[in-house]
């Protein structure tokens, strides 16, 4: 009870340099606006399939959502300087399955600062890469995963991240030819959402 | 400021443990980390690399073998569009300043190595001044271990200055101001 007595002060005095230093994050962070974030932290990508299950002979696609962190950029799968990495997205099928397509999506011209006078042909925000894949007749039935690799290299307005193979697990379920399936994230798969 | 006082046992430790936290962190953040401008003071530990490169032809480069001069080194690779753009400064900085005790060092980190760097270096002209030129200053080839020497690299291009007795003077992330990197190696020489 003294030791409380004695430390109430302290921890009040701790508690408001804790607000304080609360409220310093935003200061900090304009003061390292030049540092580029941790490659782990510019590019999230998340998978979706658009059946399940998936009926042996069946095409269905694989959708992968990548973000990316604003005042970010990746070379879209099309730059326009050969030298630039491209955004690849390359699947590793189990046996069973082929690979139809895999799309990409368009990307967008944009100047930046350290390239005034030429656009870089790049990806930013939310896009969305898919595979068209085929389920064959000899697939295994049950829960299955795809494996698939998303390759990319990212920049800020001054500096760039080094590249990253980042690796994907796509779980599916296969089942018997002719088996009822249902149709999954329409927004991510029918027409009106591959725009 | 009673009710804080009154906080049980276990909330006073948390609150310390945070602010403890808090401090850490931030005195961790603080290390090498850029200033507006791009640049920064790096970590202590980093201040005096012990580091070998090699260059194009295989031979050894000790940046202690560059002691007396100021050194300024630049991690670039030939993917990396800021690094390209900055080159030409790099080029006239070099240009300017290495008969007055001053050399550029590029350390490449292309992953593929000599194979997309030396064609890169050879053939790739610059507008310097309004002049066609190529790089002129010594390239080398880096690994992350080299980096991790100058405290690692978070992105591309990152330039460290260091002074004529071998210590990092200075850190740069991010595309180089040429006011800025011309004002910090006349200081130096």
């Amino acid at each position: 009870m003294k030791l409380r007595k004695q430390l109430g002060p302290f921890v009040a005095a701790s508690a408001l340099m804790l607000a304080a230093s609360l409220g310093r994050p935003a200061v900090l962070f304009a003061q390292e606006s030049a540092a580029p974030a941790p490659a782990s932290s510019v590019v999230k990508a998340s998978t979706y399939v658009s059946h399940d299950p998936v009926p042996r002979g069946q095409e269905f696609q694989v959708a992968v959502v990548v973000n990316i962190l604003e005042g970010y950029h990746m070379n879209s799968h099309k730059p326009r300087e050969s030298y630039l990495i491209p955004t690849t997205l390359t699947p590793q099928l189990p046996a069973g399955f082929t690979l139809a397509d895999t799309v990409y999506p368009n990307g967008e011209l944009k100047k930046f600062p350290f390239s005034p006078d030429k656009a870089l042909d790049v990806y930013t925000g939310s896009v969305t890469l898919r595979l068209k894949l085929h389920t064959e007749a000899t697939a295994s039935i049950g829960a299955t995963s795809i494996a698939a690799t998303l390759r990319y290299q990212a920049c800020n307005n001054s500096a760039c991240l080094p590249p990253v193979k980042l690796a994907l697990s796509i779980p599916v379920q296969v089942a018997a030819a002719g088996t009822k399936t249902k149709a999954l994230h329409p927004e991510l798969f029918s027409s009106a959402g591959q725009k | 400021m009673r009710k804080v006082a009154n906080l049980p046992g276990w909330t006073a430790r948390l609150l310390l443990a945070a602010l403890l936290s808090i401090v850490a962190t931030h005195a961790s953040a603080c290390k090498g980390v850029a200033s507006p401008g791009g640049s920064a003071k790096p970590a202590a530990l980093a201040s005096e690399p012990n580091v070998t490169f090699k260059d194009l032809d295989g031979n050894n480069v000790a940046l202690s073998s560059m002691k007396g001069k100021v050194v300024l080194v630049n991690f670039w690779a030939t993917w990396c569009e800021p690094c390209r753009g900055e080159i030409p400064i790099l080029i006239g900085l070099q240009q300017k300043y290495s008969g007055k005790g001053f050399t550029l060092l590029g350390a490449a980190m292309d992953d593929e190595g000599k194979k997309v760097v030396e064609p890169f270096v050879k053939t790739t002209q610059f507008s310097v001044a309004g002049q066609p030129a190529t790089m002129n200053y010594p390239i080398v080839l880096g690994n992350d271990d080299i980096a991790s020497q100058f405290g690692g690299l978070l992105g591309m291009p990152t330039s460290f200055l260091i002074s004529r007795d071998g210590k990092i003077v200075k850190k740069y992330m991010g595309a180089l101001n040429e006011n800025q990197i011309v004002k910090d190696v006349e200081s130096q020489l």
